[in-house]
């Protein structure tokens, strides 16, 4: 009799511990999730502010191509290949903000500082966005929840190797 | 700085009746976050109700707990999580930010009964501790929902990394730097001074080094004094003093934030001397804003605030022969060290309020994108709601 009790009590609280850790999985989606979308959407916005600059007058007509062509790149660029693309924006930000004179009129400044704004968020948001996959992945490793697929059909996070300094 | 007012509610894991960094800093974070026009609640263990300023709701009074080598006033238990649970639920929250949530307090219990957007902020820098692998376990689900991570020092950051395997973004405490562009040179406190802020009774705060250290700097300098502000017993502290150094010494007791500047734009050498038990070193940063020549024992998060000696000079801990070096090479020559303290005042105009609290508002901004509020978890559990419980 015990012996069933016994029995009872142990899938109980298998029961429970994977509930728990589905519940802790979800979450851990979600938190990737969020964390991309604030990304995104930080990105999406430099992107904007990089093809503003190739308008002003901080560019040269050169430069304006090259900016704007990477801006373009960044913004329709794919999941998997976003990370380079973004890397090769800040490198065309990189060489012209480098080479470049100082700006004495009020919107070119304007441009700058929030670009210079939109540079520390971004940083913020990649090293979040980097701990959350890193854990998601972790979690999704466990072998208990590998075995029982705790994960269901929520698709693997995309690990983005953003350079460690934006700009 | 918002466009949309929040509210946000803060938990504090100590006692706020206990003076403390972590507490200050809440306080100061809250009262700023309110001046921009947020609704702010703090939760805090407190001894006494009635004396709480008006944004803080108590959970209970605090019980003393002896935690990485210091006691610590915090609070949990199940009545606690009851209130912890109750003001979650009244409180209507966009976000939570929770300071030092793995330690066991209310700011565990909080993460433990929240879902939603929540920011926790890791103060203390412990450089081992062996129990860590053993609760890391258990702790690893809770400080998992956190949306975000702050650390406010490199050396928290480290810890943080090596505890709990996950990256936090370094925001520092906050001063209000203004308060010390205005500080007056006081003459009464000039010439060969060292000077010492702190409950100077707690022997971590590490005055006895000071006096440790008096008889080698008086063979150089024979007109040393040491100026000690803050709280405690004077007389009983000269009791085991050698008696020939008692008159070098002048206890200011209690001073206001203004004389605090004051103090430190005066003396000769401004000296923290803590033995361990610092999350932050606060009070180095505002010693670097008043300009003082600063000299600090090489702790984690000393070291961290003066970049490895870059921004004020570090003396070995404990070490009462380095420090008596330190101290003379700065009284000799100020000169040779003015640039360093200007290097200093410049870089103590980071740990503002207005640039750290913008910083940890962009933080809550990251961690609120596309989600609704905070909830009770256990509204959400399946079998509650089959039971129909609601808590």
């Amino acid at each position: 009799m015990s012996k069933y009790l016994l029995l009872v009590f142990i899938v109980a609280l298998l029961g429970w511990y994977l509930s728990f850790s589905a519940t802790r999985l979800d979450r851990l989606h979600h938190r990737v999730e969020t964390s991309w979308a604030n990304l995104d959407g930080l990105l999406q916005r430099r992107a904007a502010v990089a093809i503003e600059i190739a308008r002003s007058e901080i560019s040269d007509p050169a430069s304006s191509m090259l900016l704007t062509f990477a801006a373009h790149q960044a913004r329709d660029a794919s999941v998997r290949n976003r990370s380079q693309a973004e890397t090769g924006l800040t490198g065309a930000l990189g060489i012209l903000l480098e080479n470049a004179q100082d700006f004495s009129t009020p919107n070119e400044q304007e441009l700058l500082r929030e670009l210079q704004d939109l540079t520390e968020k971004i940083k913020m948001a990649i090293s979040i966005h980097v701990d959350s996959v890193n854990r998601t992945y972790m979690v999704r490793g466990k072998w208990l929840i590998r075995t029982f697929r705790l994960a269901g059909t929520a698709p693997e996070p995309v690990v983005y190797e953003f350079e460690g300094d934006v700009l | 700085m918002p466009l949309t007012k929040k509210r946000i509610g803060i938990v504090c894991p100590y006692g706020w009746d206990t003076p403390g960094g972590v507490q200050s800093h809440v306080g100061d974070l809250a009262e700023y976050l309110i001046g921009q026009g947020h609704y702010v609640s703090v939760l805090a263990p407190a001894i006494d109700d009635a004396s709480l300023p008006e944004y803080v709701t108590s959970a209970g009074r605090p019980i003393s707990i002896p935690y990485n080598g210091a006691v610590a006033r915090v609070l949990f238990g199940p009545i606690a999580f009851n209130r912890v649970k109750q003001w979650i639920g009244a409180g209507d929250f966009d976000l939570l930010h929770l300071h030092e949530p793995a330690i066991p307090s209310i700011s565990l219990l909080a993460c433990w009964a929240a879902e939603g957007p929540m920011v926790g902020t890791f103060h203390a820098a412990a450089t081992r501790q062996r129990v860590a692998f053993a609760v890391t376990p258990i702790l690893e689900p809770v400080i998992e929902k956190l949306s975000a991570r702050i650390a406010v020092s490199e050396a928290a950051r480290e810890t943080l990394q090596i505890h709990l395997d996950t990256d936090a973004i370094v925001v520092p405490n906050g001063i209000y730097a203004k308060r010390f562009d205005h500080a007056v040179i006081d003459s009464r406190w000039t010439g060969n001074t060292i000077g010492f802020i702190g409950r100077f009774e707690e022997p971590r705060k590490g005055l006895e080094i000071i006096v440790a250290a008096l008889p080698e700097i008086i063979l150089t300098l024979p007109d040393v004094r040491v100026l000690v502000a803050g709280p405690g017993d004077a007389d009983a502290f000269l009791k085991d003093v050698d008696p020939s150094l008692r008159s070098r010494f002048t206890f200011l007791g209690r001073i206001s934030e203004e004389e605090k500047a004051n103090f430190m734009a005066s003396v000769g050498v401004y000296v923290a001397p803590n033995t361990g038990g610092e999350s932050f070193g606060i009070i180095l940063a505002e010693a670097l804003a008043a300009g003082a020549s600063v000299v600090a024992s090489d702790i984690p998060a000393f070291d961290s605030l003066l970049a490895h000696g870059e921004f004020g000079t570090l003396f070995s801990s404990e070490d009462a022969n380095d420090l008596a070096r330190k101290i003379v090479s700065l009284l000799v020559d100020p000169a040779a060290h003015v640039e360093k303290a200007k290097k200093g005042r410049q870089y103590a105009q980071s740990f503002d309020w207005d640039v750290v609290a913008e910083k940890i508002y962009d933080v809550y901004e990251m961690a609120m994108v596309g989600r609704t509020g905070i909830t009770l978890s256990s509204d959400i559990r399946a079998w509650n709601r089959f039971i129909g419980r609601r808590t």
